[in-house]
């Protein structure tokens, strides 16, 4: 039983090992920004399509189409006076468009992250919401990441526990951590609303 | 050398179980979100009597509002997240770690209208999860988690070394071990550039 638990903790880990490393660094970084540099490379094309366009979704298409490295999930659609805002984004990658409707004049501005920033982006994407099949990929790995962090976890206490040597502290340890943990959780979470 | 390792391994790992759990969970959490935005429905409403000083600033009636309800894990209002309702009626967002209190200011009738919108206990478990010590005007509560949170987040990257280390000394000649890590280094790299 032992040689079992102890080869899936060690499956887990490892398919996760890369992923863990990047939640953990990125992690720092969120924790620590003035520790890193995080300044985009901010560049601005700007280029011509058909005016009087309201839809924002044949637009991007439009700009996908002519600018082929603009590519990503459209998001945060708005209409304003004569025009149209809108961000075509991939994890690390912000295209900022603003569509002229009376002119067809489209600026783009593409603001990208550079390693850390990816980083960045890559611990907070997430879910199955989004429309690119490489990020429902990245939500399948977040998922078993995320499923494996928790059995790396419970493969882990049944290992120590079958360690006599460690047992004691252990014990206590994992109380004070499970008591802190519970007992800080239900103070904040009883605040309300 | 390598029973140091392990006792530490071990014994991070039991002193920062939780942490650990709570992280997977934000995990899966996260995943089974179904937008961007989070779910904004009060699940109550009150009304508390509260009359406007004539000729105060918004700013100056958003601290009176704070100083006035107390409520709890909150800060006062920044100056640019100051906003009005379709009627013109101030609103003002008071967040904290389980959500808002919306607080409507209906200064014609004299009172306040408070909704409060709690989070969903996976989005609270997935707030905690990302508390961090760069916060300096946290209450103090959330900043006691957040220093638990950021010796979580080092033994997360020392596991990752410390674990390598104990494998590659147990004489690491399971070609599944093997084969597991350049699954997942491979489909990592493969979305980084699919990405870029």
């Amino acid at each position: 039983m032992y040689k079992i638990i102890r080869t899936i903790h060690l499956l887990l880990a490892s398919f996760s090992l890369p992923f863990l490393i990047m939640y953990g660094v990125s992690a720092v970084q969120m924790s620590h920004s003035t520790w890193f540099q995080m300044k985009p490379a901010v560049t601005e094309h700007e280029l011509s399509l058909a005016s009087g366009e309201t839809d924002a979704r044949i637009v991007a298409r439009e700009i996908m189409n002519q600018l082929p490295d603009t590519k990503g999930e459209l998001s945060n659609v708005q209409s304003a006076g004569t025009g149209l805002s809108l961000r075509i984004v991939v994890p690390g990658t912000v295209h900022e468009v603003r569509y002229d409707r009376t002119s067809g004049v489209v600026r783009v501005k593409t603001s990208v992250g550079g390693k850390m920033g990816m980083l960045n982006r890559l611990h907070h994407w997430a879910g199955f919401w989004h429309e690119p099949t490489s990020m429902k990929a990245w939500a399948i790995a977040v998922a078993i990441v995320s499923l494996g962090l928790l059995l790396v976890g419970a493969t882990g206490i049944y290992m120590w526990f079958t360690r006599r040597p460690e047992r004691r502290i252990g014990i206590v340890l994992l109380a004070a951590n499970v008591a802190f943990a519970v007992t800080l959780l239900t103070l904040l979470r009883s605040a309300g609303p | 050398m390598r029973n140091l390792v392990l006792k530490l391994h071990i014994y991070a790992g039991l002193l920062t179980f939780s942490q650990l759990m709570l992280y997977g969970i934000a995990g899966l959490v996260a995943t089974a979100q179904t937008a961007a935005e989070r779910p904004k429905v009060p699940h109550a409403v009150r009304y508390v009597p509260f009359t406007v000083q004539p000729g105060t600033t918004d700013r100056q009636v958003a601290d009176d509002i704070y100083n006035t309800l107390h409520l709890p894990l909150t800060r006062p209002m920044p100056g640019w997240f100051l906003r009005r309702t379709p009627e013109n009626d101030l609103l003002l967002d008071f967040y904290n770690i389980n959500g808002i209190w919306r607080v409507v200011v209906l200064e014609r009738e004299g009172r306040l209208r408070i909704e409060e919108i709690r989070n969903r206990l996976g989005l609270f478990l997935g707030d905690m999860h990302a508390v961090t010590i760069g916060d300096d005007e946290a209450p103090r509560l959330v900043r006691v988690w957040a220093v638990y949170n950021e010796f979580a987040m080092w033994c997360l990257l020392a596991f990752c070394v410390s674990g390598v280390y104990l494998w590659l000394t147990a004489q690491a000649r399971s070609w599944w071990a093997w084969a597991s890590l350049a699954t997942g280094t491979a489909s990592f790299v493969l979305m980084w550039m699919s990405f870029r």
